[in-house]
């Protein structure tokens, strides 16, 4: 019987039969197993892998040339905290915010995962043959130009080096983004070597910087900050620190925490460091730079004092300048020199890597390409077009070389030129070396398999000169034949390798770098430009983004610049004078034309302490690719999109660099500046700029708000209690018996105002360990950033002497904690360890909490925040609840952390020691300006340095009684006034 | 007892009415169909409602993020409108509980309306606290019971706490007080009504009311109760929600004046709301005979001086923030009256201070025009009072790094015209359902024409 029949003609019995068989089949198909996924343990246990718990890999931090000592947290196979690696010499335990970014760039779904020929998907035997083909094809006058930036690391150079000497016409041209040439080139005049100094600021005494951002994004600023820090921290029985005069045209973090700050345009950086070469000149009785200087723009009373205190500290001092005129670093290295700096602050000896670009070659390759003579172009490590001017010139040039590859990790602006991309592995998941100083010679490790099928740089060059060879084994030969022997090891080869991997750096002394005495003939006085009314333009980077290759971290681009405030946009940065004088608000679109013609239509950012003849624009900005962040907040009724149709995150401003004096000049002269209709709205977290309240509100006697204290060197030798306000004592009596005595331990933070520069990197190491959401640009315009830990930025004074301090802020776990009484549920409780803990599931989001926090730390989820891509999931820390919305978060102490560490001391039978828990926030200080421990414990860090006499809690005087305290800011500089900004004027947006 | 009927004083009810013309003129709108005014205004209430609807339920889809809130101003809207919702109600209960206790016959021409008015107005006011949470649906956790999540229970230390029991008790009494005043009226509809669905509801809901001299006795013996129970929550309420702000350590908020000034403010408020009604419902339902110029001008009265111990208030808070020496309070006064806000903070001087002062002069609370006008002022006055209270406060605290700014979104607007529109709407139905004036106290308490009834009668005696 069929079917149809059986529908038919079916009989009662014959429908019984046929609904039970078909009723029965069905109850077993639905016994049957859902398809399962399986999980299996590892079938053979990877050594010291604990599931859970994090393993640390010491490596390299691949985000810049600095190289800084890595610590990879590693969880599970998947590297998720970057830590600073507090052995490393050079970068002492610090990271920036850049490091703690790379595990977000590495799980970015966007970045290639198979190689590209010709903009489509390739297998690597294809290109690898195709390349082959083409490089074997190649003439003996065919120039084959290697493009890089900075490279530090000795295997990839000699990797690099090996295979351009395969072709004749090969040569290796190293291209910064922001370049530090004319310095090279300063010393290959004065000193006979091509080299950049090592900058040793934990000797300096006085440090006179003319526009060099050394504590923000100069050269190698982690460890700059380490070793300025060193002497940054007087006590009361040794008031003593380093004097730091810095003279620059804008607004940059180390100007923010100079001692003293001089407004100075960058084309007269020449005339004041004539005079005080003169001076110094003179002092020492060493022959004067030839010509007479200039009319100096400062008076003659500051640089008389610029030059007694340099004079003073003569062997301690330091005078450096981003400039890219050979001109001024000459008379830079002439101060240096006559001061007896070189071999004491300045180290030419064992000289730094960090910057090795030659902006001649650079210069030499664009007018090669332009004329035709390149037969192959590879680059690594940069976007030659984004990061250079004349990008449509260039782009027409590169198209009509034969071969152009990019190992670039995504199609970038060059890589879309490119007829292969050959993307090379993410910094985490590559064997590497690096040296960024000579001497210090550092090891990446992969923490995971590469997450496509992407390969080392080091391998794709071997592949091509027909060897298959891993990145790991080319490494390892390069050690074995030359770090090992520089490091001079009686140990076996195996043995120092494992330490060398264990340790992530050894040092091995390289041979002294080859310099003749210094040449006097070679510096001159500049010849006189007499400043005209036109405006410069300082093209300047980021601390978060610096060149274009970090615009696709959503971490990064929504870091507050530490002196702006501003996320997700560059603009032009203006003085509130030469704003006012043209009608300019902030936010308004100004067209910035340079003498070449090229120009920028970018908001304006009013800037206080900028120089009235200097606009300054970031770069690193107008990335394409970075409209994929256009939908990255919520998306409701209101929401306008973080990047507009058909824009992008800012715009570049490379095509404003010129090439001129031998070197890719960031600072231009002779630029227009006129406002345009319509107005991009700046997102910024921080809205009123001073501890000032507004003149026209400010009630007699409490104009100034004490959150952040401030004296003066001077009075703090008088008495270290110096800058403490007069305040009612709440004294010892309390009303009500303490309903949480802290029996046990009582958590507590100190931090060094003095230490703290502002440089946002706990920002992005408590964004990381907490799973903080990014909200977007139109979130951020809306104060509504989620980040658990603020750096707040006031400015005192005026203009020509402005004063500025930071201040991270984050939940103060006050012991009489406001926000603890007032929630309904109570979802925000009191523990018994003195902290503040907030729990998530009980929060039924009144946001009482938050109205009545005194500091206003705690951050509400206020939409559902997208984690719809999976891949970018990875980057979330286990330990850390991922919250939802309608519920109010803020920073917890690092209490996973804290639990971390007592089962681990627990397990291990011994006490919690001191040091034993770092939160976040605190161990990628480079400044190590933050403290945590037990204040029930008096021998800990923390109770010590709450014992100090800078020590005050903000608010204090409310009796919230909060378990952070702060070190007062000391100012090295002779008046002794202890509130310094009550004596400022008024600076109000 | 004082007689209110003496001729000294102007009649409670004019146009010469009979008892049975008083139970024709309030019953009988209610058995015509709606008139086209009706229709208009309730069109629009539900459409106003709707809206609201709307807008609440895309904000709770959406998240609280759809409100123009951030890290700094925490409320804004949401707690401002409670705010002004609960003051609204304490008319209501002033008027119908304490007014009753201090005898003062004229209140029956308005005490049924402004008693729905306070039901209705805490109504709204609950809606905000409620959609105000991040996570609503888990809004029964404010409430303490036993559960089944170990010792979690709620935080009886926070004024948010106090609010949910004082909200709830206070609907709960208006409830009860507004429904045991109703229950002659309903028996009075009941009589007229022709047997059939009509008569047999308002039979179940009148209780089962005889009109004999024992159920009128009970009843009165309830009502005075009722009265004295809702007298203290006259100013309990507005007490518990003042110290929201009072027991916070915001400058601004932490101040001790708040519960006196409160109270008075939400008397204010509510007395303005209480005319703004009335003079429409005696225009549209022809109440002019019940809702007298005497009512409106006596209610006139009250709200001045209400409104004149408002502007104390105003006053003493600034002079306790000179006097007491805290910059940080100073600065909030000093930020509310010339800071970002200003206009917020002039608008509610003019509005509660300034122009009630109009009403010192008896022309004006004998023009019906402009005792609207200025009960509406009083009203928009009222609600920038919370407004200012709460979001400049708020905007600039201690750290200046967070002060910020704060502007409603197009969803907080439509969510504040949406709970006018669950007011209105409640009202109109209100109106066509109940007696808008209490039917039964008015024959008590007005001198009313009786056939075959000696001219003078004692106050006390009621309509049978």
């Amino acid at each position: 019987m069929n079917y149809s029949e059986l529908l038919n003609h079916a009989s009662r019995r014959q429908f019984l039969e046929a609904a039970g068989f078909t009723m029965s089949l069905a109850a077993l198909s639905g016994c049957w197993r859902a398809p399962t996924v399986t999980a299996l343990p590892f079938v053979h246990q990877p050594e010291g892998v604990v599931p859970g718990r994090m393993m640390s890999y010491a490596s390299t931090c691949g985000g810049c040339p600095a190289g800084c000592g890595l610590l990879v947290g590693v969880r599970d196979g998947r590297p998720l905290k970057m830590e600073g690696n507090p052995e490393h010499p050079l970068s002492r335990g610090g990271l920036c915010a850049i490091g703690q970014a790379l595990p977000l760039g590495l799980y970015d779904s966007q970045r290639l995962a198979y190689p590209l020929r010709d903009g489509q998907q390739a297998t690597w035997d294809e290109v690898d043959g195709a390349i082959t083909k083409q490089l074997a094809a190649l003439g003996d006058d065919d120039a084959v130009v290697f493009v890089t930036s900075t490279v530090t690391s000795p295997t990839l150079q000699a990797t690099i080096d090996s295979f351009l000497k395969s072709f004749p016409g090969g040569r290796h041209v190293t291209l910064d983004a922001v370049s530090s040439s004319a310095i090279l080139d300063a010393h290959a005049e004065t000193h006979g070597a091509r080299l950049l100094p090592h900058y040793r600021f934990e000797q300096a005494k006085v440090i006179v910087s003319f526009g060099a951002d050394f504590l923000g994004a100069w050269i190698s600023p982690v460890e700059f900050m380490a070793a300025w820090r060193t002497q940054r921290t007087p006590t009361p029985d040794k008031p003593v620190m380093s004097h730091h005069v810095q003279l620059e045209g804008r607004m940059s973090l180390t100007g923010a925490n100079a001692d003293r700050r001089f407004r100075l345009a960058p084309s007269e950086y020449a005339a004041v460091l004539s005079h005080l070469a003169q001076d110094i000149g003179k002092r020492a009785g060493l022959e004067l730079p030839t010509g007479q200087p200039p009319k100096s723009p400062l008076a003659q009373s500051d640089l008389r004092d610029l030059g007694e205190r340099l004079w003073n500290a003569r062997g301690a001092s330091l005078v450096i300048s981003d400039s890219q005129s050979i001109a001024v670093q000459k008379l830079v290295n002439y101060l240096n020199h006559a001061l007896g700096n070189y071999g004491q602050t300045l180290d030419i000896e064992q000289p730094s890597r960090q910057r090795q670009a030659s902006d001649a070659d650079v210069a030499q390759l664009m007018a090669d390409l332009k004329a035709g003579k390149v037969a192959a172009l590879l680059v690594a490590g940069t976007d030659l077009t984004q990061n250079l001017p004349q990008r449509e010139e260039l782009a027409a040039a590169i198209k009509k070389v034969p071969l152009v590859i990019s190992f670039a990790e995504r199609a970038d602006d060059f890589g879309a030129l490119a007829h292969y991309i050959c993307p090379d592995n993410h910094p985490l998941e590559s064997w590497l070396d690096a040296e960024p100083v000579s001497g210090v010679v550092s090891l990446s490790q992969p923490t995971l398999q590469p997450l496509g099928q992407t390969r080392s740089i080091l391998e794709s060059l071997q592949r091509w000169q027909g060897r298959r060879v891993s990145a790991y084994d080319t490494l390892q030969a390069h050690w074995k034949d030359v770090i090992a022997k520089r490091a001079k090891t009686s140990s076996p080869f195996q043995v120092f390798w494992d330490q060398a991997v264990h340790n992530g750096f050894v040092e091995a002394t390289a041979a002294a770098a080859k310099t003749t005495d210094f040449q006097f003939d070679k510096v001159s006085f500049p010849e006189s430009q007499p400043a005209g009314e036109e405006f410069e333009l300082a093209l300047y980077s980021k601390i978060a983004l610096t060149d274009s290759r970090h615009a696709h971290n959503p971490w990064l681009q929504e870091l507050p610049d530490p002196v702006t405030k501003a996320t997700w946009d560059n603009y032009v940065c203006l003085s509130p004078a030469a704003a006012e004088a043209r009608g300019i608000v902030e936010g308004d679109l100004v067209k910035v034309t340079t003498a070449s013609g090229v120009s920028l239509e970018l908001p304006a950012m009013i800037q206080v302490g900028q120089h009235d003849r200097v606009l300054a624009v970031a770069l690193g900005y107008g990335v394409p690719g970075t409209d994929r962040f256009a939908k990255i907040g919520p998306q409701w009724l209101e929401a306008r999109p973080t990047v507009a149709p058909g824009e992008l995150v800012g715009q570049n401003a490379a095509p404003c660099i010129e090439y001129r004096d031998k070197a890719l000049q960031l600072a231009l002269t002779n630029v227009t500046l006129e406002k345009q209709p319509g107005r991009r709205d700046i997102a910024k977290t921080q809205r009123y700029p001073s501890l000032k309240v507004p003149a026209n509100v400010a009630p007699p006697g409490a104009e100034v708000r004490e959150a952040v204290q401030e004296t003066t060197l001077a009075a703090f030798a008088k008495d270290p209690h110096a800058g403490t306000p007069e305040v009612h004592d709440i004294g010892a009596g309390q009303l009500w018996p303490d309903d949480h005595p802290k029996l046990g331990h009582h958590w507590g933070m100190a931090i060094d105002l003095n230490c703290c520069t502002g440089c946002s990197a706990c920002l992005i190491a408590c964004q990381s360990e907490n799973n903080v959401p990014v909200v977007g640009k139109d979130e951020v315009r809306r104060e509504r950033e989620m980040h658990w830990i603020r750096i707040d930025r006031y400015y005192a004074g005026d203009d020509d002497d402005l004063q500025t301090v930071h201040q991270p802020m984050m939940c103060q776990h006050c012991d009489h904690a406001p926000c603890e009484t007032v929630c309904p549920v109570l979802a925000t409780v009191h523990g018994a360890e003195g902290l503040n803990e907030q729990v998530y599931n009980r929060c039924v989001g009144t946001r009482y909490c938050a109205n009545n926090c005194p500091y206003k730390v705690r951050r509400f989820n206020w939409f559902y925040y997208e984690r719809d891509d999976d891949l970018r999931n990875l980057v979330l820390n286990p330990d850390v609840t991922v919250r939802t919305r309608g519920v109010m978060e803020k920073c917890s102490m690092c209490v996973q952390r804290i639990e971390h560490a007592r089962i681990e001391a627990k397990r291990l039978g011994v006490p919690l020691a001191d040091g034993a828990i770092q939160t976040a926030c605190q161990q990628s200080c480079p400044s190590q300006a933050i403290i945590f421990g037990d204040m029930n414990d008096p021998e800990s860090r923390v109770s010590q340095a709450k014992l100090n006499p800078r020590r005050y809690g903000v608010l204090e005087e409310f009796n919230f009684q909060p378990s952070v305290s702060y070190q007062r800011v000391v100012r090295n500089r002779d008046e002794e006034i202890g509130e310094q900004h009550s004596t400022g004027g008024d600076h109000h947006a | 007892m004082p007689d209110s009927t003496t001729t000294l004083r102007p009649p409670l009810v004019t146009g010469d009415k009979t008892l049975s013309d008083v139970t024709r003129d309030i019953c009988e709108p209610m058995a015509r169909r709606p008139t086209a005014l009706w229709w208009g205004a309730f069109s629009i209430s539900v459409a106003a409602l709707l809206m609201g609807v709307v807008a609440v339920t895309y904000q709770i889809a959406t998240g609280i993020g759809v409100w123009g809130l951030n890290k700094t101003v925490g409320w804004a809207f949401d707690i401002t409108n409670f705010v002004f919702w609960v003051g609204i109600g304490h008319a209501g209960t002033l008027i119908s509980a304490v007014l009753f206790l201090f005898r003062q016959k004229w209140r029956t021409a308005v005490n049924r309306a402004a008693e729905a008015m306070t039901l209705f107005a805490v109504m709204c006011a609950g809606i905000f606290p409620l959609i105000h949470m991040g996570r609503p649906w888990l809004a029964f956790w404010m409430m303490p019971y036993p559960n089944t999540r170990g010792p979690l229970w709620v935080n009886f230390k926070s004024p948010l706490l106090w609010d949910v029991f004082a909200i709830s008790t206070y609907l709960l009494i208006s409830a009860v007080f507004w429904y045991v005043g109703l229950l002659p009226d309903l028996a009075t509809i009941r009589d007229r009504s022709a047997p059939g669905w009509r008569r047999r509801i308002f039979s179940l809901l009148c209780l089962g009311w005889d009109g004999s001299a024992r159920t009128w006795h009970r009843y009165e013996t309830v009502y005075l109760l009722l009265a004295g129970l809702a007298t203290p929550l006259v100013f309990s309420v507005h007490t518990i929600v003042s110290m929201d702000f009072a027991t916070a350590v915001i400058p601004g908020w932490h101040a001790t004046i708040f519960p006196p000034y409160f109270v008075a403010g939400a008397i204010f408020s509510g007395l303005a709301m209480v005319l703004t009604l009335m003079i429409i419902a005696r225009k549209v339902m022809s109440l002019e005979d019940y809702i007298t110029p005497m009512h409106i001008d006596r209610m006139c009265k009250l709200m001045l001086s209400m409104g004149c111990l408002v502007g104390l208030a105003y006053g003493t808070e600034f002079f306790i923030a000179f006097y007491g020496g805290n910059g940080f309070e100073q600065f909030v006064f000093l930020n509310r009256a010339f800071g970002p806000f200003a206009w917020a903070y002039w608008t509610m001087v003019v509005c509660n201070v300034g122009i009630p002062q109009l009403l010192w002069f008896r022309r004006v609370r004998a023009s019906l025009p402009l005792v609207f006008v200025i009960a509406i002022v009083v009203n928009i006055g009222m609600w920038f009072e919370r407004f200012v209270i709460i979001v400049t406060s708020l905007h600039r605290d201690f750290l200046p790094s967070s002060w910020a700014g704060y502007a409603p979104t197009i969803v907080e607007i439509a969510t504040f015209i949406g709970s006018f529109g669950l007011f209105f709407t409640c009202f109109l139905i209100f109106c066509r359902i109940a007696p808008v004036i209490a039917i039964a106290e008015v024959k008590g308490a007005a001198h009313l024409k009786k056939p075959h009834a000696p001219q003078r009668e004692s106050g006390a005696e009621k309509a049978a």
